[in-house]
């Protein structure tokens, strides 16, 4: 199977505060095989984002994808969806931290991981390692290596091998450059050449042009989520010769030639090789008096209509980035910059020791309730105080399911009678009664985290407790500590799918990617739990940097939360709820 | 002492802790000796691995192994209490703290004992030095890399230290994104702050720039950008034996010189390559 990408209306969309929002999207057009295609753009523009998802690492929202005339999706047993195979076999992904996802205890260990969907015998295999390490400059020794102990340069070329040996007609792959130095970049425009060579396409995410651009045959732009259509190489270096970011040959020659130097285009290069360019000067220095005036060439040449757009859309936000501090700092006193107040949304509405009191009282009322009605009711109020914040309740949702399955069961296994066998309703309903309780307090807290910031968190703590620094316990130490782990748990799931996603390619799954085969739950544990250690340094770091746990240091308090007319407001409606409750709990 | 000196480090060296004690620690920094004037730019360059992060962590006090010599303070910084010479690191998603910029200032300016009345404005003055006042209540999740570099270096000027201590703060950022957060640090310079800039894209270079190469851990070359490039005859340029590829324009320069083309000085950005061919 061989063939060109297609799509048609594309898009993906993410959980967003509320409801879902568009990441990238619609997408028409293609990628031609045999072709490098490089996809540029500010960050953020989606393009890792487009190339998870010619691999399949993000479901559709809508419309269609196909590699040749196979769609990347399948509609598989019970209607789910599942990833084409054959699509995946053709296709290899190297993602962004595809240099730190090892597992396994040797290098030969990754690349039989790599290669294992591919069912090759046992000698074609080491030929490709052996190959693969090769083309990448490996030294061939390293294969009996943990992967961990090659350095940094040497861990983005495995990624690389890992990539070429599996032989894939489609090569993705995100910022390849980074972290190479000026061999291995060599190396890696050497087999991107011989991938070509071989009849293979790639698509390149990438901001280094200066190495990228001479060997691409076209450029696509990514614009908020958009892809622009793609323009031959040298067309769009045309283009884009004047933009302030464009690499430096291009700048190099626009000034030559705005100081009147007479350079041609090369036919088949995108600038002229360093002698070309340099006799070209030098022998126009020799020939005296280069007065002759003439407007540089090169500029209006053919500006695709698209092209030029996203050029022109570029140097004007260039100029929005320019008309900054000036008057910004003459006004910045009279800005309101009190934490408490205005733009922070969810998380600054309420005071936290609001809502922890009032959630506290509530909780303690669920959890009385011993009968049905009761429990009714705690339901109905929850899902009231809840309504507005569906949103944050949404990413939970599996879990909640999970939670419930759990429940059934478990009140199952308690109705359950041995002697005589039986079932005894009585046992299984107070069970299912508790954890019903449980469960509700538990989707009233869920919330709760997106309601508060660290530092409001911290701030409550010190504020309630502070009293209690006199009798010697370490109240702002604890209040630090919270505040931390609430900045650290949003990292926790990131970074656990960042490696479930390259784990997911690498093992070319067919299941959406939020759900991972158990098989390949090792390769992701390993590097994931690397990489949080290595984020909790980085957070260390972070924090000696603002001067955190520095023992000379006595914190002051730029802000203190103050009890608003919301905040009293929210805890009459939690007493009101949970009087109700009580009530309800002493009648029934 | 004199007065123009910020800080000086004599015979420093670092070496890795080790959990085995019979072990030879690992060098990770030798034989350090340098000194950092007001309103110098230094750029300090080295591949992975050379020591240079570890270096600038020293300075900025951080604990990065076992470490021996001197660090010297200056006048302008002997007396500041708190943060000496704050740091900008890579990752700029690790590095807030705050869940907004103007909370991961106002933590930074309380711990460093600013008093309380005067945060809220100082804060806000920082993050409009940066341009990102408007942005100040945004959510850090929602913020781009280069947002995320300009909140911290706004977090370094909030704290009014006479040096900046930058980490390979483009790394991770888009071509325009990198350029603003260059331009807005060198103007914070031109401004008089002094800036020591980690970076391994070497068209960061311009002209005047010191230069300081590491290689495993010593200084290598200090000097100026000009002479980092300077080919001898016998030799390569210090640039090229460390194993860097020298941006276009002065390969361009080193090509002239082969086709018998001299220029009276160096140079390093398109437009000065103009000027100096014309020039001529």
């Amino acid at each position: 199977m061989s063939g060109n990408w297609t799509f048609d209306d594309a898009a993906v969309y993410a959980a967003a505060e509320y409801g879902t929002k568009r990441i990238i999207g619609p997408i028409d057009g293609s990628f031609e095989q045999g072709r490098i295609t490089l996809l540029v753009g500010a960050n953020g523009a989606g393009k890792s984002t487009l190339l998870e998802m010619m691999a399949g690492l993000r479901p559709l929202h809508s419309g269609s994808v196909a590699l040749g005339s196979s769609s990347l999706w399948q509609k598989g047993k019970r209607r789910k969806m599942r990833l084409d195979r054959n699509v995946l076999l053709h296709t290899g992904i190297s993602l962004q931290h595809s240099e730190s996802q090892w597992f396994a205890p040797k290098v030969s260990d990754e690349f039989r991981f790599s290669l294992k969907p591919y069912k090759l015998p046992e000698a074609e295999q080491e030929d490709r390692m052996r190959k693969a390490m090769e083309a990448t400059g490996l030294p061939p020794q390293l294969t009996e290596n943990d992967p961990w102990t090659l350095s940094g340069g040497q861990q983005r070329r495995l990624s690389l091998a890992c990539l070429i040996a599996c032989q894939p007609q489609w090569l993705l792959l995100d910022e390849p450059t980074s972290g190479l130095d000026t061999a291995g970049i060599s190396q890696l425009l050497d087999v991107l050449q011989a991938h070509r060579e071989a009849g293979g396409g790639a698509v390149i995410s990438t901001h280094d042009l200066d190495v990228l651009l001479p060997i691409a045959d076209e450029v696509a732009v990514m614009e908020d989520g958009l892809l622009l259509q793609a323009v031959p190489a040298a067309e769009w270096a045309a283009v884009h010769a004047s933009d302030y970011a464009a690499p430096q040959a291009l700048r190099v020659l626009k000034e030559l030639r705005h100081a009147r130097f007479e350079l041609s285009q090369p036919d088949t290069a995108l600038w002229p090789s360093l002698s070309e360019l340099a006799g070209a000067i030098a022998s126009q220095l020799a020939a005296t008096g280069h007065g002759e005036l003439r407007e540089p060439k090169l500029m209006q040449k053919q500006q695709t209509a698209q092209g030029a757009d996203a050029g022109r859309e570029r140097q004007a936000r260039s100029v929005d980035y320019d008309v900054e501090s000036p008057h910004q700092s003459q006004e910045a006193d009279k800005v309101n910059i009190s934490p408490q107040i205005g733009a922070g949304g969810l998380a600054s509405r309420f005071d936290p020791r609001a809502l922890i009191l009032s959630y506290v009282l509530l909780a303690a009322a669920v959890l009385m309730q011993g009968t049905w009605p009761g429990i009714g009711v705690a339901v109905v109020l929850t899902g009231i105080a809840l309504f507005p914040l569906r949103a944050q309740i949404r990413p939970w949702i599996k879990v909640i399911r999970a939670y419930s399955i759990m429940i059934a069961a478990i009140a199952f296994i308690a109705g359950i009678q041995l002697k005589p066998l039986g079932f005894e309703w009585t046992n299984a309903q107070f069970t299912l009664l508790r954890f019903s309780g449980l469960l509700v307090v538990m989707l009233l807290g869920l919330p709760m985290l997106a309601m508060v910031t660290p530092l409001r968190v911290q701030r409550a703590i010190e504020q309630t407790f502070g009293w209690l620094g006199r009798f010697k316990v370490p109240v702002s130490s604890v209040a630090l500590t919270v505040t931390l782990i609430f900045r650290f748990i949003p990292l926790l799931g990131s970074e656990w799918q960042r490696f479930a996603a390259i784990a997911h390619a690498r093992g070319k799954a067919t299941t959406q990617a939020g759900s991972l085969p158990v098989s390949m739950l090792f390769p992701v544990v390993i590097p994931y739990i690397r990489s949080l250690l290595r984020l909790a340094e980085q957070l260390a770091d972070a924090l000696e940097a603002r001067g955190i746990g520095n023992p000379n240091g006595k914190p002051t308090r730029g802000f203190k939360l103050r009890f608003a007319a919301r905040d009293a407001l929210l805890m009459l409606a939690a007493l009101l709820s949970a009087s109700l409750l009580f009530y309800l709990n002493a009648v029934l | 002492m004199e007065r123009n000196l910020l800080l000086q480090l004599t015979d420093v060296a670092v070496r890795a802790f080790t959990a085995n004690e019979q072990e030879e620690p690992v060098a990770i920094l030798k034989n350090i000796h340098m000194r950092v004037e007001q309103g110098e730019w230094i750029a300090l360059i080295g591949r992975n691995g050379s020591g240079k992060s570890t270096l600038l962590k020293l300075i900025a006090g951080f604990q990065a192994g076992e470490a021996s010599g001197f660090l010297d303070w200056g006048d302008a910084l002997a007396s500041r209490s708190g943060i000496k010479a704050p740091i900008v690191m890579q990752q700029p998603e690790a590095s807030m703290v705050g869940a907004t910029p103007i909370e991961d200032l106002i933590i930074m300016l309380e711990q460093n004992g600013v008093k309380g009345e005067l945060i809220a404005e100082q804060a806000a003055n920082a993050l409009a030095r940066t341009g990102m006042l408007d942005r100040g209540h945004q959510p850090v999740g929602t913020l781009s890399g280069g947002q995320k570099q300009r909140v911290a270096i706004a977090g370094c000027l909030a704290v009014d230290a006479p040096i900046l201590l930058m980490d390979e703060p483009t790394a991770m950022l888009d071509p325009e994104a990198s350029i603003y957060v260059h331009d807005i640090v060198r103007k914070l310079n031109r401004s008089g702050i002094a800036v020591i800039w980690i970076t391994q894209k070497l068209d960061e270079l311009r002209e005047g720039d010191r230069v300081i190469a590491l290689e495993q851990g010593e200084i290598v070359f200090d000097g100026a950008a000009e002479g980092f490039y300077a080919r001898s005859r016998a030799m390569d340029s210090v640039c090229e034996r460390l194993g860097f590829e020298a941006p276009y324009v002065v390969q361009t320069a080193w090509e002239l010189e082969k086709h018998g083309v001299e220029l009276a000085s160096l140079p390093l950005t398109p437009a000065a390559l103009a000027k100096a061919v014309q020039r001529r």
